[in-house]
């Protein structure tokens, strides 16, 4: 019956996100796969398989491992790996953080460093490298550390100085973490100046990468981002019903105050616990979310989930390039992300103009 | 049992006081207008009842509870609203938006089921907006965008809903589709509506009751019938306006009929010869600009007539539907020859009214300046044989002055205004003077080059 057409549509397209976020997830592992190929030292694809396959319980005992170098499993392991998921974990996080903070602020310019996440790290890191603050505290590298404690205490000053009561009005959450991060910039500027020899670790740290990036900083990250987005995630709907303006979520039956308070705070976290150990990749916290929105439409319930793993694939992507393009050095991946990203996201700005809709 | 109750609510933007001890209460199938001026506190009533803004004092009880006492999800269940302004920050579709309406009835987890689907179907199919379900909200023209929003309201299953201006920005067909829904959901699904309207006439052709705010305090409440009478509105616009029955719909409706302008005050008085509504405009722009206004002969019940009670212009008048006799004659040329003007309409003549034609040659022969407005010819609207014709003709010859327009005879009268004023000036000076001041006026203007005041 052609009556029933729109609820069949309905209800394929329910279907359709599934199948999606299925393609997205298997494409990201193999992403991760096909990249942990990519690096200085040449390491046989074959060789990767084997060693990958080693780790996996029961499989693992039925793949020889007598032909595999040492050295080759230490590089895949303990170098390329940690790297590579850091790179995953960052991108998924950033994304995530962008979308909530677009959808809160029904602002297309709005990034997960709006509340002054990134000025916050920055100062805490260039702290860390300028004084060299107990470069170890019991054995932990303090500079991530502190860039998470400064993020979130600038994101602290920009909530507390927004608030009127119970209440956060959007724009003046927008306007003083722009005011915060100016300021926090600033002293960022004056760290700089009396950096001396150590300027050009506070410039790499603020451009952002995953050099030297351990197993443990991996561990670090990955309960705070892994909690944060499926908490975030809980609140999906009310993201959707947020684009209608706060009093008509509210009059919709959403506790428009909580869902922002509650979206902020994990908002933050994610994007703090991101920034701690990549420092400050800019492009994608802003553009992948306006991609994805582009390519399967404005509902948080699967805009959300398909950012995050799009964000990753395309971080690890990007890192794999960042290593290798200009060999032997290696290029900050901010700067890749913006490179190949801007012109992706203006292609399809001009494709798909109309069904643009922020 | 009322199911809505505002008890005492006093409500404050900042420290300005907008509500000021409002009560109501609104019962089942109740259709409610929220009417008065811009900023007597109607949207401000409206946000504190959806649980928007918290009242300073007093309680609104929604089915005997303290509604701020509530959840937001619990108010969402049983109260809906319609916002003035829908803009939508993302490229939702229509279905998408309606669907949102179910939002308080789906737990955090949920997926919207086949039921929900098929309750935003039925609303979408009420408000005629099933056919839009899969179109971007944002591309909508603005009256399938407010039945959409209605249809959103509508998916909550609400037993209140609450519209703010819900027919601003649209057509007047879209208007009457938009009440007409509204009025069957009132009667049909029993659901209390509570709305503010801009448009009286709209609100009384459909509304059962009505809230008159001024200053954020209630001035009348209850029956339409009590509540728009010429005196509230007088109280509550500082205008004068008639209220009165539409013949055809049997409600009420309003003209606001504008002051005149205090600021003009002419001394030309113009007297007018009309009837059948072709004088109603003339009458109230002369009025307006500060002429002293006088007509007749009219008929009582004539549209004329009743235009010229309203504005309160003296009128020679006759019995309805009468002739006019010697004596009304008599009257009318007496007040004509008071007149510094007379004006003739484009007046359709019959019998009944031919005599006036005779009083105007009377009177110009007398020395009144007479001015003949001829937007109709003369033969689409004589119904004397062509005796309305030749004297028309006759006092085209007398130097009756004809018009093609009202605008043309406005800048006549401005110039015979102005002449007036002149003689006047004239009569009580002596002419050396008057002439030799414009002389200096003359001076003046060839030393104003040197002069500084000039």
């Amino acid at each position: 019956m052609s009556t029933n057409g729109v609820e069949t549509t309905y209800f394929r397209r329910v279907s359709r996100w599934k199948l999606l976020l299925i393609i997205l997830t298997v494409a990201l592992v193999l992403t991760i796969i096909i990249s942990l190929n990519v690096g200085f030292a040449q390491i046989p694809f074959s060789t990767i398989l084997q060693i990958l396959a080693k780790r996996i319980p029961f499989l693992g005992s039925l793949v020889g491992s007598s032909n595999i170098p040492y050295s080759a499993e230490r590089i895949i392991l303990e170098i390329r790996m940690p790297r590579i998921l850091a790179g995953a974990l960052v991108g998924a996080a950033l994304s995530a953080a962008g979308v909530v903070y677009q959808g809160i602020f029904k602002n297309p310019m709005a990034d997960p460093y709006v509340l002054g996440v990134s000025a916050g790290a920055a100062v805490g890191a260039s702290l860390a490298i300028v004084f060299g603050i107990g470069f170890t505290l019991f054995g932990v590298n303090t500079m991530p550390i502190l860039a998470f404690a400064g993020s979130l205490v600038a994101v602290f000053i920009v909530y507390n100085i927004s608030r009127v009561g119970s209440r956060v009005p959007v724009t003046t959450l927008l306007l003083s973490g722009i005011a915060v991060s100016i300021f926090l910039s600033a002293i960022v500027a004056i760290l700089q100046v009396i950096a001396g020899k150590k300027l050009h670790a506070v410039v790499f740290w603020l451009m952002g990468g995953f050099s030297g990036v351990e197993w443990k900083d991996v561990w670090a990250i990955l309960p705070l981002i892994f909690i944060g987005t499926v908490i975030i995630y809980f609140f999906a709907r009310d993201l959707n019903i947020l684009s209608l303006g706060e009093e008509t979520a509210q009059n919709l039956g959403v506790d428009v105050e909580k869902v922002k308070k509650v979206l902020l705070i994990f908002g933050s976290l994610v994007t703090a616990a991101a920034v701690s150990i990549s420092g400050l990749i800019g492009f994608i916290g802003l553009m992948i979310p306006h991609i994805t929105r582009i390519m399967i439409g404005p509902d948080h319930r699967v805009l959300l989930p398909t950012s995050i793993i799009v964000g990753a694939s395309f971080l690890v992507i990007c890192d794999a390039v960042a290593r290798v393009i200009v060999s032997p050095v290696e290029l900050p991946v901010g700067v890749i992300t913006a490179l190949s990203g801007g012109p992706f996201f203006i292609y399809l700005l001009r494709k798909k103009k109309e069904s643009y809709g922020v | 049992m009322a199911v809505l109750t505002v008890d005492g609510i006093d409500c404050y933007y900042g420290s300005v006081r907008v509500l000021e001890n409002v009560c109501l209460s609104v019962e089942e199938r109740d259709f409610v207008g929220v009417l008065g001026p811009n900023g007597s506190g109607k949207t401000t009533l409206l946000r504190s009842i959806s649980r928007t803004l918290k009242p300073h004092r007093g309680v609104i009880f929604l089915n005997d509870a303290d509604i701020y006492a509530l959840k937001s999800v619990e108010v969402a269940k049983q109260m809906a609203v319609v916002p003035q302004d829908n803009v939508i920050a993302f490229n939702f579709t229509a279905l998408d938006i309606v669907l949102m309406g179910r939002n308080p009835h789906l737990s955090r987890f949920q997926m919207e089921s086949e039921k929900d689907i098929a309750i935003a179907r039925k609303t979408m199919e009420l408000t005629n907006t099933w056919h839009l379900a899969e179109r971007p909200l944002n591309e909508l023209s603005g009256g399938e965008r407010q039945r959409v929003i209605i249809a959103r309201a509508l998916a909550q299953e609400p037993k209140v809903l609450l519209l703010d201006e819900p027919t601003v920005h649209l057509d007047i067909n879209n208007q009457l589709e938009i009440m007409d829904l509204l009025k069957d959901l009132c009667i049909r699904r029993e659901l209390i509506v509570l709305a503010v309207f801009h448009d009286f006439n709209l609100a009384a052709r459909y509304c059962d009751s009505a809230i008159l705010l001024n200053d954020g305090k209630i001035i009348s409440m209850g029956n339409l019938n009590a509540v728009l009478t010429s005196e509230n509105i007088r109280k509550v616009f500082q205008v004068d306006a008639v209220v009165k029955k539409h013949p055809i719909t049997n409600s009420l409706y309003i003209i606001p009929i504008s002051m005149p302008k205090p600021s003009l005050s002419r001394k030309l008085s113009v007297h007018l010869i009309c009837g059948a509504g072709t004088g109603t405009t003339l009458m109230k722009i002369l009025a307006e600009e500060g002429y002293n206004v006088t007509a007749g002969v009219l008929n009582v019940l004539d549209t004329d007539y009743e235009t010229a009670q309203l504005l309160k212009i003296p009128v020679t008048s006759e019995a309805p539907f009468s002739p006019i006799t010697e004596e009304t004659y008599k009257v009318n040329l007496e007040m004509m020859s008071k007149a510094s003007a007379v004006v003739i309409t484009a007046v359709p003549f019959g019998y009944a009214n031919l005599q006036n034609l005779e009083a105007a040659k009377e009177a110009l022969e007398r020395g009144i300046p007479t001015f003949v407005i001829e937007e109709v010819p003369i033969e689409q609207r004589d119904f004397t044989k062509g005796k309305a014709e030749k004297h028309l003709t006759e006092l085209k010859s007398k130097g009756a002055i004809f018009v093609k327009n009202q605008n043309e005879l406005l800048s006549l009268l401005d110039i015979l205004e102005d002449k007036l004023n002149m003689t006047k000036e004239l009569s009580s000076k002596i002419p050396g003077h008057f002439k030799s001041e414009t002389n200096s006026c003359e001076v003046d203007e060839v030393d104003g080059s040197k002069s500084s005041n000039f």
